[in-house]
């Protein structure tokens, strides 16, 4: 559902004229009811500095992506401050949002009220990235969200949204494409029992029926969000693993790294083949060790890949955390960009000035040529297939592309979204 | 059939023998210092992490190695815990532990982010201990069967340790009768420290084995303890013999249900414990115990006189009227909207206060009111009116008469059983908006408008400026005046009604319920309508909140919101009505000002409670009483005694 775009409050013009009333000082008290909108506002077309807020939790189950996120949201603005393609630079505060929506809209008001911030970036929670949503029309501020849950840029997209990170609905289209044609078309499923696994299941079951007549949802089992204890849920899988070609697992963070430890341990992955939608994440590998070996993954970045100026952003990343960047690295890196190259092109700060320039421009980026396409203001991310593989040394899995997408071939149709922009 | 529910048994079991090690030390320590240690699970984090440590240079054949020096470093760090945090502590209620460990887990998690860095991390484990077992069709992994089999060795070894040594008969008399240890002569303080190693170091192991069949992560203790609560309470406070029942129940039961009624996963536990706690109000095995009872620090009168005290109050609410006017000239709009938050939370820990300042009832689930509130505007607000007055007004009595049932069936259970009941019905509640449709789900329900007024004749606040010559009020800034208003409003309501006989008689039931009972009062019907009127204002303030925000998300009705809420009314200063306003604004304040400086600032917040809680019990409206000597340099009234003066102890 978009919002109505029509000229009502503007908030931020209003604040602006509440500071002039302020320090003109109009004497009388008498008080008196009228139209925000009459207090008007402009476009701010010379500037030097342009203000982002980054909005991440500091703990909880985000944080170490939330890291990451930072770090690459860091690097790029370090890079355009030090180009001379921009002549403005940026100057950005960080904020914590906690573990809840409450704590984060909060912030972004922080950010945008008292620390002047025209552009907002981060939230890879969900929800709090859909309270971030809302509050971003209302305030009329350019929003980079991290997270991946398809109404973002769906049913609850707005003209201020512009997502970079890949939606669950881009990667599904990969997955049960691959796993189709690959592994077979009977699939049982594993899922978190809230909003991102039901997303999961829903578009790799839609796909599967598209592409597939004989396909089989040969069962679904359901896990608590941040449940620790998978034994009874691989027992029921095992059970009818002769029935089925693949698993696919619609979970992330610790929960699936969970998942696949004991499911490794249990033997599972010798019984049926596993595949997931965020397994090739570093923080997955990292927490699940030796269990993501031969399993299967959506991948929405790899450093290794050689598109774009990826590689460049790669040792640049490298060099400056001495840490190779994964997918929320990017994320932040590549939205800041964006976003940059949006208000240089607008040749204007205005949040509303560079939305409406934003919105289908053509970038290069680390994936090469990309854009936020106009009907929903999604980044037409390109998608792999990948196996996570033993590693020659150490503990953390390899990942080994298989197959790839384009951003044109993964991403759903634009009446599919339902997103009215 | 048969065949899968024995694979059942064994996958329970697993994850049983944990919840008996951590239930356990949690348990005992309870039963003998009557500490509600919620810093158990930091403790348990701890050990994983000191494992990984020790691990790390060596590979997962330290594994062994690791599982005997952490929990033993662990345990030092018990002991020096009791020693210089709890043991000040010692002759007050039971609820000054709570914030005390609240801080503690603060503190502990964030030097947990500060050294480890935040994500999973694999605890590597020994090559023997991989691999599975399949024996007459049960599959199961070697890890599993360690953690089955050295679990039940350590259970059973502290049982051993409790039931043949002369430190366990000790420990056990004193979870009976600390006084009647002490008149035999034995000094049973200096038994204190050990206990609470022993409970940390137990903790720990299970840490570790936990760590090897999980991940390692800084949320892993958050994430434990509110079963093992659950499983401590179920089993019977105190009781070992309860902690084992209650942790290998639980953990058998959750699997089997994962299989048979899945959608009972999530809520079994609490299921259970609200089940048993109705029918056995001291849980499977608990005893009838001594009152737990202790000294509860009400905020005193303060230093001013009731005439001065109305003026400040007065000259306060002016100041508060005031501050949208300077916002925007003086300092940042922010402001405006970060005093909401405060008005809407000191609402939110007023209705708190009201039950537990003022009838000594601890709700650990206050955040279900809250929450309901707020689901109850938004799902007005979309379904049934868009008019603010409708939405708050139906928020208002949904959650008074769900304050009526969780009254009604928890009030007849009392202390810590009762937070921990009133805790399983916030779980409750907040699973199923986990679940429900018309809730949203995991998201919550977005993109809320409204109107202020009636029957589709009202204004909206984005929509309107209210022009006070230089000074335009818009959106934000007037509804700060319905927040401040409402909360005003509430004040003045609970403080006549506190005023009024049924307030003595509240007031009566703190002081000495059994008392009140004797001179003819029917306490439980009193203290159950002090809670309506406590869930229908706490309702009021999670209305409030998405009356402003547009939005309603299932965090709202997180136990960690009822823990912080319970801390802002300790804070301020509870059985006041303005010291849980007090404890708000500093909560709020302190955040805002720490998180401007440092990435872990819960690591100073959590000292400064901490602190806190050592040396100013009394809350911070008795800030003025203890200063006022030091300002006149005489040793006028209101003083109170330095923690340490006290050697009395509530049950002595």
């Amino acid at each position: 559902m978009a919002r109505d775009n029509s000229p009502r409050g503007r908030r931020r013009d209003i604040l602006k004229t509440i500071t002039i009333g302020g320090a003109i000082g109009i004497s009388g008290l008498a008080g008196c009811v009228g139209d925000p909108d009459e207090l008007g506002g402009g476009d701010d077309e010379n500037f030097d500095t342009v203000q982002f807020g980054v909005l991440e939790p500091r703990t909880g189950e985000f944080s170490a992506l939330a890291k990451e996120h930072y770090q690459g949201t860091r690097l790029a603005i370090q890079q355009i401050n030090d180009s001379d393609e921009f002549d403005f630079t940026i100057e950005h505060e960080e904020y914590d949002t906690q573990l809840d929506p409450a704590t984060a809209t909060q912030q972004a008001t922080q950010a945008v009220q008292s620390d002047g911030a025209q552009f907002i970036s981060g939230c890879i929670s969900s929800s709090a990235a859909l309270a971030i949503n809302s509050f971003a029309a209302d305030n009329e501020v350019v929003y980079t969200p991290g997270a991946a849950d398809i109404s973002i840029t769906g049913e609850n997209c707005n003209e201020y949204v512009f997502r970079f990170e890949t939606n669950t609905a881009q990667i599904a289209a990969v997955m049960s494409q691959w796993t189709a044609d690959e592994l077979g078309d009977r699939i049982v499923y594993h899922i978190a029992d809230y909003a991102y696994g039901e997303s999961v299941l829903n578009e790799v079951e839609t796909r599967m029926e598209s592409s597939s007549d004989s396909y089989e949802r040969v069962g679904v089992t359901r896990s608590d969000q941040g449940s620790t204890n998978f034994e009874a849920f691989i027992s029921q899988i095992s059970d009818v693993s002769d029935e089925a070609d693949a698993l696919v697992v619609g979970m992330t963070g610790s929960d699936l790294a969970i998942f696949l430890s004991q499911a490794s341990s249990r033997g599972l992955p010798d019984e049926i083949p596993i595949v997931t939608t965020t397994g090739s994440f570093r923080a997955v590998r990292a927490g699940g060790g030796e269990g993501v070996y031969n399993t299967y993954s959506g991948v929405r970045y790899v450093p290794e890949i050689e598109t774009g100026d990826n590689q460049a952003f790669v040792e640049a990343y490298e060099s400056e955390y001495d840490a190779p960047p994964d997918n929320f690295s990017r994320v932040g890196y590549e939205s800041i960009r964006m976003v940059a190259n949006g208000i240089r092109e607008a040749g204007s700060r205005d949040p509303t000035t560079v939305r409406e320039t934003l919105s289908g421009m053509e970038h290069e980026t680390i994936f090469g040529p990309n854009r936020f396409r106009e009907c929903d203001q999604q980044a037409m991310n390109p998608v792999w297939m990948g196996e996570c593989v033993e590693p020659d040394s150490g503990e953390l899995a390899d990942v080994e592309l298989l197959t790839q997408l384009s951003g044109e071939e993964a991403a759903p149709d634009c009446e599919e979204t339902g997103c009215e922009l | 059939m048969i065949g899968g529910i024995l694979q059942q048994l064994v996958d329970g079991l697993t994850i049983g023998v944990v919840y008996v090690l951590l239930a356990a030390g949690l348990s005992v320590i309870f039963g003998v210092m009557h500490v509600i240690n919620f810093a158990h699970g930091e403790l348990f984090a701890l050990g994983a992490y000191f494992a990984l440590a020790l691990i790390a240079p060596f590979g997962g054949t330290a594994f062994f190695a690791a599982l005997f020096v952490a929990p033993l470093l662990v345990g030092i760090i018990g002991v020096a815990i009791e020693r210089f945090t709890v043991r000040p502590l010692y002759g007050r209620n039971p609820l000054y532990h709570i914030l005390l460990t609240f801080g503690l887990v603060l503190v502990i998690n964030d030097l947990i982010y500060l050294i480890w860095e935040p994500g999973n991390v694999n605890l590597p484990t020994p090559a023997i201990l991989s691999g599975t077992i399949d024996v007459v069709g049960l599959n199961a992994s070697v890890y599993n069967v360690f953690v089955i089999v050295f679990g039940a060795a350590m259970a059973l070894s502290v049982w051993a340790m409790l039931e043949h040594t002369k430190y366990g008969l000790i420990i056990r008399a004193g979870s009976q009768d600390r006084q009647m240890v002490r008149n035999l002569g034995i000094d049973i303080d200096r038994y204190y420290s050990l206990v609470f190693g022993m409970g940390a170091a137990l903790a720990a192991v299970a840490g570790i084995i936990l760590g090897g069949y999980q991940t390692v992560s800084p949320e892993m203790g958050m994430s434990v303890i509110i079963p093992a609560f659950v499983i401590v309470v179920l089993g019977g406070l105190g009781s070992f013999k309860g902690a084992v029942a209650g942790g290998l129940l639980v953990g058998i039961i959750q699997t089997l249900l994962r299989t048979y009624a899945p959608i009972l996963e999530g809520t079994v536990i609490f299921l259970l414990m609200i089940g048993i706690l109705l029918v056995r109000p001291r849980g499977l095995f608990g005893v009838e115990m001594e009152e737990e009872g202790g000294e509860l620090l009400t905020g005193s009168g303060g230093v001013l006189d009731d005439r001065t005290r109305k003026w400040v109050g007065l000259a306060a609410v002016g100041l508060l009227a005031l501050l949208p006017l300077g916002a925007g000239t003086f300092y940042s709009t922010y402001t405006v909207t970060l005093a909401i938050e405060i008005l809407v939370w000191a609402l939110f820990a007023l209705s708190l206060d009201f039950v537990m300042g003022y009838t000594g009832l601890v709700s650990l689930g206050h955040a279900l009111f809250y929450g309901l509130g707020a689901y109850a505007v938004a799902i007005a607000l979309l379904h049934v009116s868009q008019s603010a007055f409708v939405a708050i007004g139906l928020a208002i009595v949904i959650s008074a008469a769900i304050a009526w049932v969780v009254g009604y069936l928890s009030i007849r259970v009392s202390g810590v059983y009762f937070a921990m009941i009133t805790l399983g019905f916030a779980e409750l509640f907040y699973n199923m908006l986990y679940r429900l449709e018309i809730t949203g789900g995991s998201e919550g329900l977005f993109g809320i408008s409204t109107y202020y007024g009636i029957a589709g004749v009202g204004i909206a606040l984005d929509e309107i400026g209210l022009f006070l010559g230089p000074v335009t009020l818009t959106g934000q800034s007037l509804f700060y005046y319905i927040a401040l208003a409402a909360l005003i409003g509430s004040f003045l309501l609970t403080r006549r009604m506190l005023n009024s006989p049924f307030g003595s008689v509240l007031k009566s039931i703190r002081e000495n319920e059994q008392r009140a009972t004797f001179l003819g009062y029917e306490t439980t019907r009193y203290k159950r309508r002090a809670f309506v009127v406590s869930g229908a204002l706490a309702g009021l303030a999670g209305g409030l909140f998405t009356l402003n925000s547009g939005y309603a998300a299932p965090s709202f009705a997180y136990w960690l919101h009822s823990g912080e809420v319970i801390v802002m009314v300790i804070l301020g200063g509870m059985g006041t009505l303005y010291g849980p306003i007090v404890g708000a604004t500093v909560f709020f304040g302190l955040e805002e000002i720490l998180t401007g400086f440092t990435p872990r600032w819960r690591l100073v917040l959590g000292t400064i409670f901490l602190l806190f809680v050592i040396f100013l019990p009394r809350g911070l409206v008795s800030l003025p009483a203890r200063l006022k000597p030091l300002v006149t340099r005489d040793s006028g009234p209101g003083a109170e005694p330095a923690p340490d003066d006290s050697h009395m102890r509530g049950d002595d």
